[in-house]
């Protein structure tokens, strides 16, 4: 009896282990914000396009035959946590690579574990140049990045043709840097312009006393380097106080803010003739795939995709490319799959450059661009497309309001 | 002119630190205890208008006395079960009364506000305004209609406050209390049933104030901390236990912000109240109002 | 209402909870053998981090009465302290981490020589302006701290379990210093201030160097506890001075047992491990602790050890009981 239970038991412990095996899934770590003071609106966006591509995936058999799993940790916007989270998930979850990220803060701690342990990290959204670098071998960026929003809105700035420039930043590494960087393009671009930026507490309330000195003496361009909700409180206070957008002053975000879904229920007219810098339009040329996620996106939550579903998208994609490409998930393998391979997924065709600098493994001409809000609740497929990849801005076709 | 939209903008912001403060000063001025669950009761007052006006599709009229309800609510609840005890006396913590009242109320915050984010969630709502109006003009300074009404309700909740305490029955009992609590008991008053009132106009008056607030503040759990540090900060300004000294210093408090942000600058704009607030506690402790005698 | 407390009975209580003290310094020591997961060790570490916090802590507030809520702020200057010095100037971390010691060490000088008059709430409300101003000073300071990107620090010690064993010689240190401290007459002025200050300064003990003294180690404390996390973290950020993180720290001391000095330590280790074990459980430690402060600052005072104590008592009495029977 007891040799018939050994065997037993012998038996179903190995059938378990195999059956175990073939299902074995590969798993990928996902650290966002979830809870404040991080930018929940974001990390849920993420999630949204990581969980898309994931069923998408899923659905066709997985990655090398086996189910994709993700697992998503909090990271509440905090450096620190998101050190732990990545942490937890390298240590505790064993994933073949992180990715998420889209709050440069949080990124820079999140790297180093990365490049301590050898882990692929894929950038989903995180924008400071200081990621790039680092020259981390770890770290690939396929999305946007500061230099190239501030060269971008310089060259905007420039063919506007205003005089007058004042930038509101939010007091992070994002928002300084991209305000001085702003700054040194201008000198290049425009150099009769005068600019200068005001810092702002990300965490406030009202921004009234930083407005109020612009109702005396109205620069010809307000530009908003802030975040929501602070971004949304500080648009209300500027039309509010009748200074932006207004028939002297036109205002024009350069954080994206206008592809969140709650941007139009926040700032009602405030927005209205406000000018973009936008990464995701939908009437961009766009490959099928970006298609494909875009529409499964509008079905699921009958809002309109932006941006960070596409990046999200694209980082699943690109992880699972490499393993493919690699034909394992061994670290080292996966890293020299993503280094040396062609890609296209959502957004269009790219191979990752290995120049030094902020351009090093990044997607050096990430696609952008310009547009205006013409009505309030306007849903970003009816804004005017003002500029188009590759073409100069169509000064004729931006509006101003009557006073 | 600049200077006179910085001050009348500085005053509108303190007409809101006052709602805050004031309720805050009753408590350590007549009950002598701290409560740090105070911003909570702000947080408390803003939840419930915004989810009452977008839940229920009530207008926003009929939210405001049910968040000021709320408010009422959990100050008499605070009160009840975790302060009532300090004055009937009781253990090891007879000993150390302050520090009882400081680590029950702080506790009692870290709950509410971890509740709130466990239950309702972490995403910032936004409350409906009062008024459609985005910008109207009087005269030569411009406002939202929303901030104009809601400066209105303050000065005319901060009216009925003084005259509630000068004139009602329950006022005088409350005064009678903060004098000397043991007399007043020898006299005949209610000290528990004062105790409770004094922590339900607080509460009230908090919860307004968030209320008031919540088309721009976006109504997060963690939303009621730095309105109480400003509270704190003013009510030792003010004197703590004096009315008129809080929303003096809360008036003071808005306008030196609102000038200093312009003028000295904006990133450390928060830390001028902190600053002031050092320097009184050094060199005038019983505020600018108070009365003398604080340390013990 | 005060049990008069006679130095002896003192000190024998005291030994009874330093002999504690070190049985949980020991299990700490041997957890390693049990807990092999780098995950659960980093938790164990972080916990060790917290029980330094709260010893400091309980030392000021606890035994000398004086409740300060600016802990965390001086672990966060503790931490930057060793940042800063090594980012800035390349100062090696052999001096760097005594230098966490330090300069927190002198700045809690100063803040309980500002302090000295006041009480109650307005210590309480002054250390907490304290703690704000500091942190939005490091917060808003970008050129020089890096503001919230946080800032990079070298590491000490590589392999996760030396870093341990490093926490663990550090948080016994701490603990027999205190000991030791409690111990001698300063300790006995602590505790008399805290239960009368008015009767201690007429008994003759000099109130002021006793309270600057509490105030200069307990922030010393705390502010090498933030140096060394910031070796093991590689990296400190704003978010550590957070009144959050002194929230937490409080509801260790309370929950352990305030004014004692076994009770930071059992606080401190099963509040932070419940809340990473909770933390699956769907987010709701900090409400389970903080229902637990408010529960047992208004029914158990004495905290987990007082109630472990008070079982102990009930049984070896009711033993004696039979045995005298």
């Amino acid at each position: 009896m007891r040799q018939f239970l050994r065997f037993a038991f012998a038996a179903s412990a190995t059938a378990l282990a195999a059956a175990s095996y073939a299902a074995d899934p590969i798993v990928i770590g996902v650290s966002i914000a979830q809870s404040p003071p991080g930018s929940v609106v974001q990390g849920t966006q993420v999630k949204d396009g990581v969980e898309i591509v994931l069923k998408m995936l899923n659905d066709k058999g997985g990655v090398l035959g086996r189910p994709l799993k993700v697992v998503y940790e909090d990271n509440q916007g905090i450096p620190e946590k998101g050190r732990a989270a990545v942490e937890k998930l390298i240590n505790r979850d064993n994933v073949v690579a992180v990715t998420g990220g889209h709050q440069s803060s949080v990124c820079l701690a999140e790297i180093e574990v990365a490049h301590r342990t050898k882990t692929p990290y894929v950038n989903t959204n995180c924008w400071s140049d200081d990621i790039r670098t680092k020259g981390y071998p770890e770290v690939f960026n396929p999305g946007n990045y500061n230099t190239r929003v501030s060269s971008a809105m310089a060259e905007t700035i420039a063919a506007l043709k205003v005089k007058s420039v004042v930038a509101f930043a939010e007091n992070t590494d994002y928002g300084i840097g991209q305000a001085k960087l702003l700054g040194e393009f201008l000198k290049k671009e425009a150099p009769d312009t005068s600019y200068k930026y005001v810092a702002l507490d990300r965490a406030g309330k009202d921004f009234t006393p930083a407005v109020l000195p612009l109702r005396g003496s109205p620069p010809e361009l307000v530009v908003n380097i802030m975040l929501p909700p602070a971004a949304y409180i500080l648009m209300n206070q500027l039309y509010e106080q009748g200074v932006a957008p207004s028939a002297k002053t036109a205002f024009y975000d350069g954080a994206g803010i206008a592809d969140y879904p709650d941007f139009w229920q926040n700032v009602k007219e405030a927005g209205k003739y406000m000018l973009a810098f936008g990464l995701y339009h939908p009437a961009m040329p766009m490959p099928d795939l970006g298609k494909q996620v875009g529409e499964t996106y509008q079905k699921n939550s009958g809002n309109e995709p932006n941006r960070l579903i596409f990046q999200a998208a694209d980082s699943v994609l690109l992880i699972a490319r490499a393993i493919e490409k690699a034909g394992s998930t061994d670290g080292e393998a996966i890293l020299k799959a993503l280094r040396e391979g062609e890609f296209e997924e959502t957004r269009g065709k790219f191979k990752f450059s290995q120049d030094k600098g902020y351009t090093y493994q990044q997607w050096v001409e990430i696609p952008y661009v310009t547009y205006q809000l013409t009505e309030v609740n306007q849903p970003i497929s009816k804004t005017t497309l003002i500029q188009v990849p590759g073409e100069p801005l169509k000064i004729d076709k931006v509006l101003k309001p009557a006073r | 002119m600049l200077a006179l939209d910085l001050f009348v903008n500085g005053l509108i912001i303190g007409l809101f630190y006052a709602l805050m403060a004031v309720g805050l000063t009753m408590i350590f001025g007549i009950l002598k205890v701290v409560n740090f669950a105070h911003g909570e009761f702000y947080m408390v007052g803003a939840y419930t208008y915004t989810l009452v006006s977008l839940g229920l599709g009530v207008s926003p009229w009929i939210a405001l006395p049910i968040a000021a309800a709320s408010g009422a609510a959990i100050g008499w609840l605070t009160e009840r079960w975790l302060m009532r005890p300090l004055y009937t006396g009781y253990g090891s913590w007879a000993l150390m009364k302050d520090e009882y009242a400081v680590v029950v109320t702080f506790g009692l915050s870290l709950l509410l506000i971890n509740l709130f984010d466990k239950v309702i969630g972490p995403y910032p709502m936004r409350g409906p305004a009062l008024s459609d109006v985005t910008r109207m003009s009087i005269g030569p300074f411009m406002a939202s209609g929303h901030k104009l009404i809601t400066a209105a309700i303050a000065i005319l909740l901060l009216v009925a406050l003084a005259l509630f305490i000068k004139r009602s029955l329950w006022g005088r009992q409350i005064q009678a209390v903060a004098q000397n609590r043991l007399g007043a008991s020898i006299a005949g008053i209610d000290t528990g049933r004062a105790s409770s009132i004094i922590f339900m106009a607080s509460g009230v008056l908090a919860a307004l104030a968030g209320a008031l607030l919540a088309p721009i503040i976006n109504p997060a759990p963690d939303v009621g901390i730095f309105p109480a540090v400003k509270s704190y900060v003013i009510v030792v300004i003010g004197g703590m236990g004096s009315i008129p000294g809080s929303i003096i210093a809360a008036l003071a408090l808005g306008v030196l912000e609102s000038f200093g942000a312009v003028y000295i600058s904006y990133d450390y704009r928060d830390t001028f109240g902190l600053v002031v607030l050092i320097l009184v506690l050094l060199f005038r402790p019983q505020g600018l109002f108070g009365e003398r005698a604080r340390e013990v | 209402m005060a049990i008069p407390q006679h130095p002896a009975f003192l000190r024998s209580k005291l030994t009874q909870e330093m002999r504690l003290s070190l049985v949980v310094l020991v299990l700490l020591a041997l957890a390693p053998l049990a807990v092999t997961s780098p995950y659960w060790l980093g938790v164990l570490i972080v916990s060790m981090y917290f029980a330094m916090l709260s010893t400091g802590w309980n030392l000021l507030a606890g035994y000398t009465g004086q409740f300060s809520l600016a802990p965390a702020a001086f672990a966060m200057l503790g931490g930057y302290t060793t940042g800063l010095l090594a980012w800035h100037w390349n100062v090696p971390l052999a001096i760097g981490v005594p230098m966490s010691f330090v300069i927190p060490g002198l700045i809690g000088l100063v803040l309980g020589r500002i302090v000295l008059r006041l009480s109650g709430p307005y210590l309480a409300l002054t250390t907490l302006s304290f703690a704000e101003i500091v942190r939005l000073l490091i917060y808003n300071s970008i050129d020089f701290t890096r503001g919230d990107q946080g800032l990079n620090v070298p590491g000490l010690v590589e392999s996760r379990l030396g870093n341990y064993y490093l926490f663990l010689v550090v948080l016994a240190a701490i603990t027999i210093g205190v000991f030791l401290l409690l111990r001698s007459r300063h300790g006995r002025f602590f505790q008399a201030i805290r239960d009368d200050e008015i009767g201690a300064a007429s008994r003759g003990i000099d109130v002021v160097r006793s309270k600057t003294i509490a105030f200069l180690v307990s922030c010393a404390i705390c502010g090498l506890a933030g140096g060394l996390y910031g070796t093991f973290a590689r990296l400190v950020s704003p978010e550590l001075g957070l009144i959050a993180q002194t929230g937490m720290v409080i509801a260790m001391v309370v929950i352990g047992g305030m004014g004692t000095l076994v009770g930071p330590l059992i606080g401190a280790v099963l509040v932070y491990v419940a809340s990473e074990l909770l933390r699956d459980v769907g987010n709701i430690q900090m409400i389970v602790f903080a229902l637990l402060v408010i529960i047992f600052a208004r029914f158990f005072r004495e905290g987990l050890w007082g109630l472990a104590r008070g079982a102990f008592a009930r049984r070896r009495g009711a033993a004696g009981a039979a045995k005298g029977a």
